[in-house]
């Protein structure tokens, strides 16, 4: 089988990339408890940006990461002040139409100002193209993934040994306890979607040399990365990471085997079975039923 | 009418309800009592067909309904109400009991007279036109007797219908209870408040842990050793009469 | 009867309309509010009857447009026959959907709908054999009346008006109907509606189903008229959106509300897309921009939508005016 080492090395760099995302999304979904459709959008802004500041300036796309993290982290107080906050406790209706219409208006914005031209990144990083036991890949791939993991583990690290990391897991644990012992829940709510809006905004950028950018270019990483919080329950960062790896090397193995042009349908069909046979997920834990599933 | 044989109801490592046989005939007001925890409400599930049970059988009028859904068991002549209560919250409160009397009659003009008499019983006429998410806790739980009565049952399970009622109320629903009774509707009822539980119920099954531990008339149960250790360090409402 | 008084006016202007004006661009329009407004009423009888929204409906849609046109391309069939067939088969997709509604709720149901429909973009844009790929189907006009050809949009604006006549209908008998009593109580409360001896999980799938089948009669009449079927665009995500767009504005569970709501946006879009044809394509894009964010306010603070909001305050006024 001498594919297999190839297999392997894509599985894991695309699974480090699938984790970034859906760390972030966990980290909302867990504590908010609410389904934004529009997360995939903030991916798209952050390849754009890696886009724009690389045609426009020649920066490149790792740089960017400095001003990227403030930056989506203050987009993700924003729009959780003017958008999320109302929807927290709304009906299901609120909360799925809330965030549908911020993620067409989102899309637009993007159709409009940049056209629907498809659009790539090109840093000489991407060139570089690195071979080892049998399996190549390029230099981009392996920053993105270093980086992504760096990311995902500073997460891990802030929730588990910070007290607002501490915090945050109580509220997603049971939002009424923890306002009941004096914890402000809107602050946890911000500064969750913050960072899950932070994640997915890095995500973009480092992803941005790796896939073609265009206005609805985060659609189907929305739908993989729900794919993912869902197989690993929901609110759980291992199984996230657990999640990312499985979806990966379902991707890369039924590309390798069906061609790439199929694969989409794969993780769509994987989407589908794992909400109707594994809703609690992987590891049977609080999963979706919180949600009423 | 009703009996239950062995039902047993597992979640997980833990025995929620565990061997609970008793029968329930017609003519009779049934009581179920038991600490928080004790098992009441998951039988009532498992009776009307929201769980099946994992072991034991569910038997109404000597047929095996233990692993038909709950609609089913409806329309063989079982309703039950919610301990929390669940109204149609948009619909108004004459649509609400209207939909309960539209499972036995086929027009929706005919529903509509039956939930007008229903709604008369229960004495709920001045809010026939309110949306039901507008009504307080008191009427909300009339709301939920009137809606599950106009599904013409048999046997009624009442959950916990007076928790939240002031003293009026609280006799409203007795009252209405043993109007109930006095036109042959079978009655099973889950109470923590035990003043209302001795007058109504002619016979009482004591549950804790999942378990049955008592059984018999008011009285026997009161002075039960078994219940009274059940029950201890448990504070239960006594409201008056 | 003063219910159907809006409705009376609607469909009553619409039908006087073409006698009036001739105007092709006005009467292409027409033709297409009524056709969203349809569309959206279809949608409806899932998302505001029976509560199951659904963010996939494209899904239906595409496979009315895709079963009109290949019928009339490969097997020279009459559109009508391929409405049937897609309708069928849009049935059959809906007992699928109806089916996972019983296992998902609310935002989980719409993304597996949204993940639904993509698997049948993806199959129709790829399966050059069957559905020529991502080229797309062009439907052919044969003029006739069994084979959908009018030349005239006239006939088309009394057509369509036909189909929003019934979906309209179809709208008010779950209104007013024993099944839509109970469905309503299904999408209140499912276990107090189940306890209640409504079988809610069947309920569910049928309305599912019926809206699959009503969105499908519409997509073929749409491939019919527009004479081009574009997987891209018949399986899209915006296009779910959009159908439930107009029924969340006008009023979402109300039977004129997705026509009200197709009203303003449709008009709003021919207005945009007529302003700004001669600048860049992209500026077309802001009407969807406006769409997100009407669509969030109105959610949030009109939930019932205009009809139902309206409704409320003539209530209101008649209350007021009687003490």
């Amino acid at each position: 089988m001498t594919a297999l080492p190839q297999l392997l090395v894509s599985t894991v760099l695309l699974g480090g990339i699938y984790a970034l995302i859906a760390v972030g999304l966990t980290l909302i979904f867990g504590i908010m408890r609410v389904v934004n459709f529009a997360h995939g959008e903030f991916l798209m802004l952050g390849m754009y940006l890696a886009f724009w500041s690389f045609t426009l300036w020649g920066l490149d796309p790792y740089f960017l990461l400095v001003i990227a993290v403030p930056l989506f982290f203050a987009i993700g107080l924003g729009v959780y002040a003017l958008v999320m906050r109302g929807v927290i406790h709304a009906s299901h209706n609120v909360q799925i139409f809330t965030t549908v219409g911020l993620s067409t208006a989102l899309q637009n914005v993007a159709l409009v100002f940049w056209t629907g031209d498809f659009r790539f990144v090109r840093p000489w990083e991407s060139s570089i193209v690195i071979r080892i036991f049998g399996a190549a890949f390029n230099l981009s791939q392996v920053i993105a993934f270093a980086v992504a993991l760096l990311f995902t583990l500073a997460l891990f690290a802030f929730m588990k040994w910070t007290h607002a990391g501490r915090v945050m897991r109580a509220t997603a644990q049971d939002g009424e306890a923890a306002t009941l012992m004096g914890i402000d829940t809107d602050r946890v709510y911000r500064l969750a979607f913050a960072i899950g809006i932070a994640c997915v905004g890095v995500a973009g950028v480092l992803i941005s040399p790796l896939y073609s950018v265009y206005p609805t270019a985060g659609l189907q990483f929305v739908l993989l990365a729900y794919v993912v919080v869902v197989l690993g329950g929901l609110g759980d960062m291992v199984g996230a990471l657990l999640g990312s790896l499985i979806v990966a090397a379902v991707e890369v193995i039924g590309s390798y085997v069906f061609g790439s042009a199929w694969k989409e349908v794969i993780y769509f069909v994987l989407f589908i079975a794992v909400l109707v046979f594994r809703p609690a997920g992987l590891l049977g834990q609080r999963g979706a039923e919180a949600l009423g599933v | 009418m009703l009996e239950l044989d062995a039902v047993t109801k597992r979640f997980g490592g833990l025995t929620a309800v565990g061997e609970v046989s008793f029968r329930a005939t017609p003519g009779e007001i049934l009581g179920i009592i038991g600490p928080n925890g004790a098992g009441k409400t998951t039988l009532f599930n498992v009776i009307s067909g929201f769980y099946p049970p994992d072991d034991g059988r569910v038997l109404l009028d000597g047929r095996d309904v233990s692993k038909l859904p709950a609609h089913q068991i409806c329309a063989l002549g079982l309703c039950r109400t919610f301990q929390l209560v669940k109204p149609f919250g948009n619909l108004s409160v004459e649509d609400n009991v209207m939909i309960g009397a539209l499972t036995r009659l086929p027009s929706v003009a005919a529903a509509r007279e039956e939930a007008r008499r229903v709604i008369a019983l229960c004495r709920l006429e001045a809010l026939a036109g309110t949306a039901a998410r507008s009504l307080p806790i008191g009427l909300r739980k009339r709301l939920e007797v009137a809606r599950a009565l106009a599904t013409k049952p048999r046997l009624l399970l009442l959950d916990e219908v007076m928790a939240g009622l002031n003293a009026t109320e609280l006799r409203e629903m007795i009252t209405l209870i043993r109007t109930l009774h006095a036109e042959g509707l079978g009655l099973i009822i889950i109470e923590h408040i035990m003043a209302a539980m001795m007058r109504l119920a002619h016979r009482i099954v004591v549950l804790h842990h999942g378990e049955k531990i008592a059984e018999g008339p008011p009285e026997s149960i009161a002075r039960d050793p078994r219940v009274v250790d059940a029950y201890l360090g448990e504070e239960f409402v006594l409201a008056g009469p | 009867m003063r219910r159907h008084a809006l409705a009376a006016f609607v469909f009553g202007a619409s039908a006087a309309a073409p006698l009036a004006i001739r105007d092709g661009f006005f009467l292409d329009s027409l033709i297409l509010i009524l056709m969203w407004g349809a569309v959206s009423g279809a949608w409806n009888v899932a998302g505001g009857y029976a509560g199951q929204v659904s963010l996939g409906h494209s899904a239906f849609f595409g496979i009315g447009a895709y079963s009109a046109a290949l019928m009339a391309t490969r097997w020279n069939a009459s559109p009508w026959l391929g409405m049937l067939v897609g309708a069928v088969v849009a049935t059959g997709a809906g007992l699928i959907i109806g089916y996972l509604s019983n296992r998902l709720k609310g935002p989980y149901f719409a993304l597996a709908t949204i993940a639904f429909s993509q698997v049948l973009l993806i199959v129709a844009s790829r399966w050059r054999g069957f559905t020529a790929g991502s080229e797309g189907v062009p439907v052919p006009f044969r003029p006739g009346f069994w084979t959908l050809g009018f030349a005239s949009k006239v006939s088309w604006v009394y057509l369509i008006l036909c189909l929003a006549l019934a979906v309209y209908l179809v709208q008010v008998y779950l209104e007013r109907s024993r099944i839509g009593y109970r469905l309503a109580g299904v999408r209140e409360d499912e276990d107090a509606a189940e306890a209640l001896g409504i079988p809610s999980r069947r309920l569910k799938v049928m309305a599912v189903a019926a809206s699959a089948a009503l969105t499908s009669v519409c997509g073929s009449l749409w491939a019919q008229y527009v004479g081009f079927v574009d997987p891209f665009y018949v399986f899209s995500v915006d296009l779910s959106i959009r159908f439930s767009l107009n029924a969340i504005i006008g009023g979402v569970g109300t039977a004129m509300g997705p026509f009200i709501g197709s009203i303003l946006i449709t008009s709003l879009e021919t207005f945009l897309r007529a302003s700004f044809s001669d600048v860049r394509g992209g500026l077309v894009g802001i009407y969807l921009i406006i769409y997100g964010c009407l669509l969030i306010v109105v959610v949030r603070f009109i939930p019932q939508g205009l009809v139902g909001w309206f409704g409320q305050r003539f209530r209101a006024m008649r209350l007021h005016a009687r003490a």
